[in-house]
């Protein structure tokens, strides 16, 4: 909040922000009525992405839905994909294989690198610094050509199935994602000490935007947001599923070292400091993989028996939950998915009013939407 | 836990009538409360209490047709405690002038403001008192609510017709046809694997 701003109050001005503005990071349209450069008061409009993505999913056999959750959050598609496997997995009872589980964990782990990567580009970016754009684009794309190679896409990959994960990873791939993860360690080191310590980025950042824990938990944010506000909340930890139980890892929560505790610089750092861990995870997982089936016993046609559950895992942009309804046929009966990004939203009206426009560019940016997860 | 929340709910909230339903065979059980006391229910959940749930993680709604009723299913969880449950109710379908109303819960959690939008948007339920009651995905002036089970594509939006003729790919759907007369929907291709292997693997199982 800027002092004084009280005594400056002159006409409201609307100005709308989107549906195709670059800092908008898709197709959100934000009206915000303005008191000169201050936002009084911000209006999110959401829908100019709507694919009708769970009504399509009622007309679909529970396999053919994995390609549409793909496309829904298309920067952590591997994530996406495997809170829709475990859904039905938790409802058919199938055994997952142990080395299927460990090759989920290591594509879910890159994926969540890749998606911060993203998110470190594109985030300095909105502040006007260009070159980590292109340095946080070099590593994505290693990723996403050992991705290519596993599952044949670069985007939208189909790869972890109900039962287990479609192709196997040879040690050769293993051999260099293990390179890889040395080299991401001091990659992301130097990125961090030529972005997040910069005076200008922790100028436009520390202080802004502030989230603390009661209007993030009001809200029903959850991951780097909430974890941002200082708040240790994890599903990887608390309520561990496949083989995360036995690893080693840390959940780095917000300090306000930079500025107040749960501003952007906060949500930036536990991105950050999340990359690291995930590059932990990862070395355990290359450590421990075993020999073995990677896809457990499933039907051909699946017919998933007639009840109703709500399953949560843990994405990089925070909790995904499906709630699935069956009725005991081959289709879901309802499929609904819970967007941790469309709640997100919900928080720039609480943040945005009393920032100046550029600074509320740095909100939208902090909390890392993906359009098409908002809208589905 | 569920029937401790259930039995809870039920002394500190008169006429609710909340029941546990915690065997079920596969997935996850639910408590029901009666929709016209929805409002007080949320608010025993999430005020001091044993359980302290002080996160409303989505409103899911489910249509139908056939038992004439739309369930709205409450996820809650306290990550205080680290436990979840979901809260469910049903109302009736409305006649298709009026649609089923339910109080709002926006003032309890500030996370219910967007999901019930979302809930009115797709299925058609009004929540009274919310303090901005309107589509969220959908145009302002889309007519029908599309997750509803008997939902029809309205014929034309702003004098724009929806889904043209000529605009839809029938290459497709002729594909679409084709595959599900001609092929036989048991068989497996094994075309990801090579040639070879796949022979094997066709041999063993005839």
């Amino acid at each position: 909040m800027i002092d004084g701003v009280e005594k400056l109050k002159s006409e409201l001005m609307t100005v709308n922000m989107g549906p195709q503005h670059p800092a908008t990071h898709g197709v959100l349209r934000v009206e915000l009525k303005t008191d000169s450069e201050v936002v009084a008061e911000a209006i999110p409009h959401l829908g100019y992405l709507h694919r009708c993505m769970e009504k399509h999913s009622e007309n679909v056999d529970y396999r053919g839905v994995i390609p549409f959750v793909d496309r829904m959050d298309y920067l952590a598609a591997m994530n996406m994909e495997l809170g829709y496997a475990m859904t039905i997995e938790k409802m058919l009872g199938t055994e997952v294989p142990k080395r299927a589980w460990y090759i989920r964990t290591i594509v879910a782990e890159l994926q969540r690198v890749a998606s911060h990567l993203m998110f470190f580009g594109t985030y300095a970016l909105d502040l006007g610094a260009f070159s980590p754009f292109l340095y946080a684009f070099q590593d994505r794309e290693k990723i996403l050509r050992l991705f290519e190679e596993i599952s044949g896409a670069r985007l939208l990959y189909n790869y972890i199935w109900i039962g287990g994960v479609w192709n196997d990873i040879n040690d050769d791939q293993l051999k260099r994602i293990s390179a890889f993860c040395d080299e991401m360690e001091e990659n992301m080191k130097k990125y961090n000490s030529l972005v997040g310590e910069s005076s200008i980025f922790i100028g436009r950042t520390a202080h802004v935007a502030v989230m603390d824990q009661k209007t993030c938990l009001q809200h029903g944010a959850t991951g780097p947001i909430l974890r941002g506000s200082g708040f240790d909340w994890d599903l990887r930890k608390k309520q561990p599923y496949g083989i995360y139980k036995d690893l080693d890892f840390d959940v780095p929560v917000g300090t306000g070292e930079k500025g107040t505790l749960g501003d952007c610089w906060d949500r930036y750092d536990v991105r950050v400091r999340e990359v690291f861990e995930s590059l932990k995870i990862l070395r355990q997982c290359l450590e421990g993989i075993e020999e073995g089936p990677i896809i457990g016993k499933v039907k051909k046609i699946l017919k998933v028996p007639a009840g109703e559950t709500y399953v949560r895992t843990e994405c990089p942009r925070g909790e995904l939950g499906y709630h699935l309804v069956s009725d005991g046929t081959d289709k879901p009966y309802r499929l609904k998915v819970k967007s941790s990004c469309f709640t997100h939203v919900s928080l720039l009206s609480a943040v945005g009013p009393g920032h100046l426009i550029a600074d509320f560019v740095a909100a939208i940016g902090s909390i890392d939407i993906v359009l098409g997860e908002v809208d589905r | 836990m569920l029937k401790e929340i259930a039995n809870y709910l039920n002394q500190n909230v008169q006429g609710c009538e909340a029941k546990a339903i915690d065997e079920v065979e596969v997935g996850d059980g639910h408590v029901w409360v009666k929709a016209e006391h929805i409002y007080d229910v949320c608010v025993a959940l999430a005020q001091e209490n044993p359980f302290d749930f002080n996160v409303l993680q989505v409103i899911s709604g489910v249509d139908y047709p056939e038992k004439d009723k739309i369930e709205v299913n409450y996820m809650l969880a306290s990550f205080t405690r680290n436990t979840d449950f979901i809260l469910k109710t049903d109302l009736p379908r409305g006649d298709g002038q009026t649609l089923p109303k339910i109080q709002s819960v926006c003032d309890v959690w500030i996370a219910a403001n967007f999901q019930e939008r979302e809930c009115f948007d797709m299925l058609g339920v009004e929540f009274e008192g919310h303090p901005d009651h309107r589509r969220i995905l959908c145009p302002d002036d889309w007519e029908g609510h599309p997750l509803r089970k008997d939902y029809v594509v309205q014929e034309k939006y702003r004098d724009m017709v929806v889904d043209p003729p000529e605009k839809v790919n029938s290459h497709d759907h002729f594909f679409y046809k084709e595959l599900l007369t001609k092929h036989d929907q048991k068989s497996v291709s094994h075309s990801w694997k090579d040639e070879k292997e796949s022979k094997e693997q066709t041999s063993a199982e005839s």
